[in-house]
């Protein structure tokens, strides 16, 4: 098989995809809606398109690289690799998704304009970063990524929405400018920024001074942190729940959390090589803090009324299962960590569509209101059990296969206690959205909601242009589980970036 | 292999699938309920090939593959798997029959059907699994798909049943998949286990034994295992009663499969330690579930601590199994056979019991509204009905019971006759502890039908959650009778006589009293008629005393303390003098909460909500110090504004990143020459 398109500059083309409806849009008017529209979801099918050509020359062994000089030894380099691809892919599917439930959601909302303007820009920042091929790129469209969400963050406008919106950039600009620091420093020690699989950091210079390359890691970490909300600076994400819940799908599911999940594994991959971040303790630190964050954000997600709040904290867990399995040595767990990247995304953006959904159609935003709402809503709740399943890891539903590969790699690794910290977990997760279910099924169904639109769906229980992406969705989260052993699901991929050496 | 069986096998699992996939897309709805009774057809004629032509099937060797679904399935009938997929592949169908009556006028019919068909295809995928994660999917997707079943009634009961059923489920659940966690690790080579596991176990080494103790509680909570059973007495009778019957018939046996499948057995690998454990655990559960099983009001619930009695004698075939390689095909044998003998004849007790609610109405009672037309003759009309589900309730009770001429010698003879290879002081402690069991088990069994003969009495009044209104009563209760019910009953109960004449030909037993059975043909080792005679007939004797002693009925009053009683059953509600001074009235009056130990658990909890005072410790410091910290960050960003840097705020971030980019630049302009060089 050979690549369907062999053009190297592929991946800019990728970053480019968003970057022009980004901008046009901006140039655009307020009411000129179809336009917008049509720019949106040109520039999302086009993304999926060049990033289906890029999977297929990836898988069939060609390589995709575009560089620029900006100074003299300072390149400005996009890099279409394996474990890129899987990022990007991940995001312009789900960008393609939520863009289409967005335009459903803020009908004849305010400030549209601008909404989709960084909308579109804040996908760019996430392919961009996704596809960096060195550090310098990389923290330019992290810090990007920061200023594309904030009007994002704060779209509502409302003085709560500011309030989180000021916590985030103040979370986010401090961690951005350590990790700024952490970069340099990382030159300076090193003089490569490239990644590279296995890491390019010298092991001898690393078993030298481990106390200094150490240091330099955690400069690093910190800085990385706060986007993969780490305890105990996660503090910004569930405050960030007041965004409209396609923003907070994306966030969750695609743009903040998993730059800096990705973030984390270039740093423990690609930069320090797992090999000698374990030597010197690195992964280590990274896999109890891991640990203790999923055990934090699951306790925390419990007795909690506000849907959105617990999905956030079920976030802040469920996203250390990343940070925990790239920790690890063995490439079992390290392909659980990676495919839950994936798993995780599609499904928490699942759960964030359907809680937009009971929200926009019902005004359910509450877990004390949702008695019943599965027989108002089928289709939704169908969606979101699905799912939540798989958030606890009942099978066939995808979360289960990250759930296997992390808790074999463990063993593997003679950590039993992350299988603990798993299994207690999934308890825990089962502690929190077996309830909802149970009330969304068996509970009665009071005689109003509390604020069901005029707006007639015909028999459809909801706006089509909502309750559809959360079904794709949804299947989506079904079928990365069921077709698991298929070369090209999610599993599949990442089975293939570990495997080839590419991490 | 021939392309139809391939396609057979999958369609086997893949219809029940689309099923139960098709009842959220409305237009299928219809069809799809209509096909659910029959979505185990193609299983059973699986099973039929499997029974005609043994070896013809994909099995261990050439399992049909689906590489890419889940981590790569394997489908095939194996040895172990062809005995339990016949009595799967039967009792979903005749319960899928059954329940197409029971549940004609049943408003969320379409609900039930659902979960009855991804029930099904878990419980059909667990069985003819070719691999562990298969099995293991399965197995998952049935027990929470069950869950549907439990709490169909969305009573008060269910709904407590399937919250106890659900929280057991997860914790075993968890066992499983850290038992599973380890053993794929162990094997090595990959993600990727199959069922021959010994490499694993022995490179477990001295963790085998905790990891053999997982897998043990693991399946255990499904298979009824003492003390993990909590939930069962619980959600078996609160289910319809087609799916009561499959819960006890055979998705119960998931657990015993899930042992037979991960635990090392026959091999390299000893667990003495966990194969004891079973056996003790295994007689306690019998003598345990028919000792609480008494004290029961309700039929099911009765019918439930039976299955947590008998699933006790299979536990210690289990036991057996683990504990002594030698004996390893007496005790595979003895464990099948037990399997599909007390499936198939619990299976019909369970459908019985639904038939005895929805008997035709006796003349003068008015059941049948106007529409029933004939005159006369009501009572005869209810009398072959009656006599029809007394036969329907004593056959299979005879043959739990283990009476000669059915399948209990057998499935008993054999566990026996594996279990006396253990010999000296275990088998001489086992031997008196069985015969215990048995005459308990028919003591049981006897309550049952007193119990189930009142409640057909009293079938005319509500027994509530049975009648889905007027339409469902009239249709019922007319001349012609709840056909729909009695013919999938009277099909298992057929079944269920004949079990002695395929049950040799569809398991291989090996011990030397079946083969002889099986050359012979005469069912039951007719030299052991008088040994399996003699707890039956000794317990129908105590039990015969005693209901005479204490039943109302025998009013004569002459003999002291014999005048009034409880008496047995609940039917007899009108005996609420509870003046019976005797030892016997006593006995006769009491009773333990369905649930038994489950009651202590409860009490325990409601004095403390949150559970154990440790979790809840964690629990709430863990959130005390997220909203502690919560709170300082919210402190100090107040205090940064109150300083008056509010109008520096864009001053801060614009300084921030001016620094940024002189740190970026003083940092790499230096640098980069250098490196150039």
């Amino acid at each position: 098989m050979t690549p369907l398109v062999a053009w190297e500059a592929l991946p800019l083309a990728v970053v480019l995809s968003s970057l022009v409806p980004g901008i046009g849009i901006m140039l655009l008017g307020e009411e000129a809606q179809r336009a917008r529209i049509t720019l949106n979801l040109l520039g999302a099918v086009a993304k999926v398109v060049l990033v289906g050509f890029m999977l297929q020359g990836v898988g069939a062994g060609a390589s995709y690289a575009w560089r620029f000089t900006v100074l003299p030894g300072l390149e400005f380099s996009l890099v279409g690799d394996a474990l890129a691809l899987l990022f990007v892919t991940l995001s312009a599917v789900l960008w393609l998704v939520t863009t289409v439930y967005a335009i459903g959601y803020l009908e004849g909302g305010e400030n549209r304009r601008r909404f989709f303007s960084f909308f579109s820009l804040c996908v760019t920042a996430t392919t961009g970063l996704a596809m960096a091929g060195d550090l310098f790129t990389f923290v330019l469209f992290y810090e990007a990524l920061t200023w594309a969400t904030y009007p994002l963050v704060v779209h509502r406008g409302t003085p709560e929405a500011i309030q989180a919106g000021r916590r985030y950039l103040v979370y986010t600009l401090v961690s951005g400018t350590v990790l700024v620091l952490g970069a340099v420093w990382f030159q300076v020690e090193t003089g490569g920024v490239a990644f590279q699989p296995g890491g390019v950091v010298d092991p001898e210079a690393a078993a030298a001074q481990p106390g200094r390359y150490l240091a330099l890691f955690l400069v690093l970490l910190a800085g990385a942190s706060v986007k993969a909300a780490l305890f105990p600076v996660h503090g910004w994400l569930p405050v960030a729940m007041v965004a409209p819940a396609p923003v907070s799908a994306l966030l969750h599911a695609v743009a903040v959390v998993k730059a800096g999940a990705f973030a984390l594994i270039r740093l423990l991959h690609s930069l320090f090589g797992i090999e000698v971040a374990s030597d010197i303790g690195a992964a280590g630190i990274v896999a109890v803090l891991a640990a203790v964050t999923i055990l934090y954000g699951s306790i925390r997600a419990l007795n909690q009324d506000d849907l959105k709040r617990l999905l956030a904290f079920s976030t802040v867990s469920q996203l250390s299962y990343v940070a925990l399995g790239v920790a690890l040595l063995t490439p079992t767990a390290q392909i659980g960590g990676l495919v839950h990247l994936v798993h995780q995304g599609i499904m928490k953006i699942t759960l964030f569509f359907c809680a937009g959904l009971l929200a926009h159609t019902l005004g359910v935003k509450k877990i004390s209101q949702m008695g019943g709402v599965a027989r108002r809503m089928p289709l939704t709740m169908m969606a979101f059990t699905v799912a939540a399943l798989g958030m606890i890891g009942i099978p066939p539903v995808a979360g289960f296969l990250s759930k296997w590969y992390l808790g074999v790699g463990a063993m593997e690794a003679g950590m039993p206690w992350v299988v603990g910290v798993l299994l207690a977990s999934s308890l825990l997760n089962a502690a929190y959205f077996l309830p909802v279910i149970r009330t969304a099924y068996l509970d009665a169904t009071p005689d109003r909601w509390p604020s069901e639109g005029d707006a007639r769906f015909g028999r459809i229980e909801a706006d089509v242009r909502l309750l559809v992406p959360a079904l794709v969705v949804a299947l989506l989260a079904l079928a990365s589980g069921v077709f698991g052993g298929s070369p090209w699901s999610p599993l599949g991929w990442t089975e293939l970036i570990v495997g080839r050496g590419d991490l | 292999m021939a392309p139809y069986l391939v396609l057979l096998t999958w369609a086997a699992v893949a219809l029940p699938v689309v099923l139960a996939l098709s009842w959220p897309v409305r237009p299928l709805r219809k069809l799809a309920t209509r096909v659910a009774p029959w979505a185990a057809m193609p299983a059973l004629g699986l099973a039929a090939l499997h029974l005609a032509t043994p070896g013809a099937l994909p099995g261990a060797a050439s399992p049909v593959q689906a590489p890419s679904l889940f981590l790569g399935m394997r489908l095939g009938v194996d040895l172990l798997g062809g005995g339990l997929l016949a009595l799967t592949a039967f009792l979903w169908v005749a319960a899928g029959a059954y329940a197409r009556s029971y549940h004609r006028d049943d408003p969320r019919q379409g609900s039930f059907f659902a979960f009855f068909c991804a029930t099904l295809a878990g419980n059909l995928g667990l069985v003819l699994a070719g691999d562990l994660l298969t099995f293991y999917f399965s197995f998952a997707v049935m027990t929470f798909a069950g869950w549907g079943l439990v709490v169909h009634d969305r009573s008060v009961a269910a709904l407590r049943a399937g919250r106890v059923y659900i929280i057991l489920a997860l914790i075993g659940e968890v066992a499983i998949l850290a038992a599973l966690f380890a053993l794929g690790a162990a094997a090595g080579g990959g993600i990727l286990l199959g069922f021959d596991l010994m490499e694993a176990w022995v490179a477990l080494g001295d963790r085998a034994p905790l990891v053999a103790g997982l897998a043990v509680a693991g399946f255990g909570v499904k298979a009824g295992l003492v003390p993990l059973h909590l939930w069962l007495p619980l959600a078996h009778p609160v289910a319809p009663t087609a799916a009561s019957a499959l819960l006890s018939g055979v998705m119960i046996k998931a657990g015993l499969l899930g042992w037979l499948r991960v635990l090392p057995w026959g091999g390299e690998v000893l667990l003495p330690g966990v194969g004891e454990t079973l056996l003790v655990l295994g007689i306690v559960g019998a003598l345990y579930g028919v000792a609480v099983g008494l004290a029961q009001d309700d039929p099911k619930t009765i019918l439930a601590y039976s299955s947590v009695s008998q699933m006790g004698s299979m536990v210690m075939g289990t036991g057996l199994l683990v504990l002594l390689p030698s004996a390893a095909p007496l005790a595979l044998g003895a464990v099948i056979v037990f399997a599909l003998h007390h499936g198939v004849a619990k299976g019909a007790l369970f459908l019985s019991v639904g038939l005895a609610d929805r008997l035709p109405a006796p003349p003068g009672r008015g059941g049948g509204g106007g529409g029933g037309g004939s005159e006369g003759g009501g009572a005869r009309r209810s009398g072959p009905w009656r006599w029809g589900l007394r036969l329907a309730v004593v056959l299979p009770a005879l043959a739990l019971a283990g009476a000669p001429l059915t399948s209990g010698p057998i499935a008993k003879g054999a566990l026996k006759e594996a279990l006396a290879e253990l010999g000296g002081s275990w088998y001489a402690v086992l031997d008196p502890l069985l015969l215990a069991a048995a005459f308990g088990t028919t003591l049981l069994l006897v309550r049952f039908a007193v119990v189930l003969e009142a409640r057909a009495d009293d079938g005319e009044t509500s027994h509530g959650s049975a009648n889905h209104g007027d339409a469902a009563s009239g249709r019922d209760r007319s001349w012609a009778g709840p056909w729909g019910l009695a013919l999938p009953l009277a099909v298992l109960v057929l079944a269920g006589l004949l079990a002695p004449v395929w049950l040799v030909s569809l398991v291989p037993l090996p011990g030397e009293g079946m083969q002889a059975t099986r050359g012979g043909g005469l069912p039951g080792p007719l030299n052991d008629v008088g040994s399996a005679l003699l707890p039956v007939l000794a317990a129908l004797g105590v039990a015969g005393l005693f209901l005479a002693r204490t039943r109302p009925g025998t009013r004569p009053g002459t003999r002291p303390g014999t005048g009034a009683g409880t008496g047995l059953g609940p039917g007899m509600r009108g005996a609420t003098d509870q003046g019976g001074p005797g030892f016997l009235a006593r006995l006769a009056r009491w009773r333990i909460p369905a649930g038994d130990l489950l009651v202590v658990v409860e009490a325990l909890l409601r004095r403390r909500p949150d559970g154990p005072r440790a979790v809840a410790w964690i629990a709430n410091r863990t959130r005390e110090a997220g909203e502690a910290l919560e709170a300082a960050v919210i402190r100090l960003h107040a205090r940064l504004e109150s300083r008056d840097l509010g109008l520096a705020r864009g001053w801060v971030v614009g300084v921030l990143l001016a620094g940024l980019v002189l740190v970026l630049s003083l940092a790499l302009g230096p640098l980069l020459p250098s490196r150039r060089e």
